[in-house]
């Protein structure tokens, strides 16, 4: 190398320091079109951002919401008397676990006894009264009976209140189930009127599966959902009757063991006609049936 | 020329099945019209006698060969109660339901009954009692004048099985409906009540069969409809809702100097109920009075049951005391 090469090199340098220099100034130009193209939002080249969530996934969350009012947190199905009866606390049982066999039982029943009689409504929303009133026959008790129509009418109301309109202008509920919950709502309020004994009662179950088939959910959705709010209902009744706390609650909530019941006990049902539920916890009615001998008392059933 | 037709009607007749129809002739007698049964099911009745009212009253004995169902057994009962007739249906000793070969053969009892206006059935049976691996399934469906003025008494019960042997609970499968149906010529007729209990012995998160029951030997359902058991109804309402209230304390057991004859009798009754582990509800349900109750023992709840309905009076009033004979 001599003094030559070193003259090329110099003129080398100078090259790539011009190029750099040309190149940051070009991106900067774009760089700053582009900030300014922000601001106006009229740029084709921007990246959409898609959110894969229907109405329907917006009303499933509503429906799970525990800040929906339907008032399930007035009735603790049965714990509350379930509990009574099994005091005193035998040394060896705690309540922890006493609770988990309740919330098991529990389940299972709603499973075998209600469940049908909301998938049946979903999947033929014009047999909404019979099922109705055959639900009704199938109660056995006032307690639980009191506890399903205060929930179903709570339902029919917030469907009337809040749900209807909306649905409607998306075009997104299925016509036939909202005009069945229609003349059912009708029904009921002529039913208050009339002088038949067996009238139009408005239980959660049936008027369930309607609600979720006019909002868009599918049925499997309505199910699960239906038994995944039982389930929060009876936790919150043990958070509020101190039987646990809420971290406590939302651990269950959100084990696999609870979530591995409902999808079990749904698969047992899934089949299972209106006409051929019934009681799977004998005993469980006997509980519900005595809550109305509790001396004291915080919840509804 | 044709020739004449048999005067014998073609066997229509079933294994298992049987019918009775029962009416009333002028002035006021009894005749049982149909009474057939094929085997394994057998009917029996005596003469009709007279309750203290001077109306006739039939009892019918259901029985089957052997005093229960082998595996696979099916029976299927036909009753008809005509206008104002009474009958009592009774059995002789629990109906035992055997061990099945396999959880496909069924042992089914399958009863229909139509209760015709002003009539009145009285159905308090011995219960079920279903062995270790037993598979069941009873329908039992009562027809009611849609005016209302039918009348029904109708016990359903299922005990644990053989507890000398260390039976609790083991059956496969126990399926019962209770269904009452307004009468209705074309359909089914509407849906008045139903009363469904499934036992199965599928675990599901652990939770036994045994679990379930919680200490309980026996459950079983009353079902009471109808104006001649209006008072019967009442009663039971009362009774239930005079039980003392849960969790409060006794005040009255400790002082036992100020209690009358009839309190005490109250107070013994009471701790007989708690020392038999009985539960029971009484609920008002669309014009019935549904009684759903649980014991650790048969003899606990068979005491029980018998004693109110002694108690109470009607039924031996309207049917006789032979209508009370399976609660002794």
């Amino acid at each position: 190398m001599d003094a030559r090469d070193a003259e090329t090199l110099r003129g080398r340098i100078l090259d790539l320091e011009t190029q750099l220099q040309t190149t940051k100034a070009l991106l900067r130009r774009i760089e700053g079109s582009k900030l300014g193209s922000q601001v106006i939002g009229s740029t084709p080249f921007t990246a959409q951002v898609s959110l894969p969530l229907g109405p329907s996934t917006h009303n499933l969350m509503l429906l799970s919401d525990s800040a929906l009012p339907l008032g399930s947190f007035a009735y603790s199905n049965g714990l509350e008397s379930f509990l009574a009866h099994h005091k005193p606390i035998q040394s060896g049982q705690p309540q922890l676990s006493l609770f988990h066999k309740f919330l098991k039982l529990s389940l299972q029943s709603v499973a075998y006894t209600t469940v049908p009689y909301a998938v049946a409504a979903f999947r033929d929303p014009l047999d909404l009264m019979d099922l109705d009133n055959d639900l009704d026959a199938s109660t056995p008790c006032n307690v639980a009976r009191r506890a399903s129509i205060a929930q179903g009418r709570a339902l029919l109301s917030v469907w009337e209140k809040a749900f209807a309109a909306p649905a409607k202008a998306h075009r997104l509920e299925d016509s036939e189930a909202a005009a069945a919950i229609e003349v059912f709502a009708r029904d009921l309020k002529i039913g208050v009127l009339s002088s038949d004994p067996l009238k139009v009662n408005g239980h959660l179950a049936p008027l369930w599966g309607v609600v979720c088939l006019a909002l868009g959910l599918n049925l499997e959705e309505s199910g699960y959902l239906f038994l995944l709010n039982h389930a929060k209902a009876v936790l919150s009744a043990a958070v509020r009757a101190s039987v646990m706390g809420p971290y406590m609650a939302q651990t269950i909530l959100a084990g696999h063991d609870l979530q591995d019941l409902i999808r079990h006990s749904l698969e047992r049902v899934w089949f299972l006609q209106p006409e051929d539920a019934g009681q799977v916890v004998p005993t469980l009615d006997l509980w519900v049936g005595r809550h109305e001998m509790l001396y004291s008392r915080i919840f509804n059933s | 020329m044709s020739l004449p037709t048999s005067p014998f009607a073609p066997s229509a007749s079933l294994p298992g099945t049987g019918q009775l129809v029962l009416c009333l002739l002028p002035p006021g007698k009894q005749v049982l019209q149909k009474f057939t049964y094929q085997y394994p099911l057998k009917l029996i009745a005596p003469d009709p006698h007279h309750a203290s009212d001077d109306k006739h009253v039939t009892i019918a004995f259901l029985l089957t060969y052997g005093g229960g169902l082998v595996g696979g057994d099916q029976i299927s009962l036909k009753v008809e109660l005509q206008d104002a007739t009474r009958l009592v249906l009774l059995t002789q000793g629990s109906t035992k339901i055997f061990k099945s070969p396999n959880r496909s053969v069924v042992s089914r009892q399958i009863l229909d009954v139509q209760v015709g206006p002003r009539a009145a059935l009285c159905y308090l049976p011995d219960p079920t009692q279903p062995f270790a691996e037993s598979v069941y399934e009873q329908r039992q469906t009562f027809y009611v004048d849609p005016n209302g003025s039918s009348n029904l008494l109708v016990l359903d019960w299922v005990s644990e099985g053989r507890r000398a042997r260390g039976e609790s609970w083991t059956l496969w499968s126990w399926n019962g409906r209770n269904e009452v149906r307004e009468m209705d010529e074309r359909s089914r007729g509407r849906l008045l009540l139903r009363d469904a209990v499934m036992l199965h012995d599928d675990e599901l998160a652990g939770v036994s069969l045994l679990d379930k029951a919680d200490n309980m030997g026996v459950f079983g359902t009353l079902i009471v409809y109808g104006s001649i058991f209006k008072h019967l109804a009442d009663f039971l309402v009362q009774e239930f809702s005079n039980q003392p209230r849960i969790g409060a304390k006794n005040w009255a057991a400790n002082d036992s100097t100020t209690q009358s004859e009839n309190a005490k009798e109250v107070e013994l009754s009471r701790q007989r109920e708690q020392q038999d582990g009985l539960l029971w509800t009484a609920a008002t349900v669309r014009g019935f009075v549904l009684v759903k109750f649980g014991a650790t023992e048969l003899d606990g709840a068979r005491r029980w049951l018998g004693g109110l309905l002694r108690k109470e009076g009607t039924v031996e009033k309207m049917f006789g005391h032979q209508a009370l004979l399976c609660l002794r």
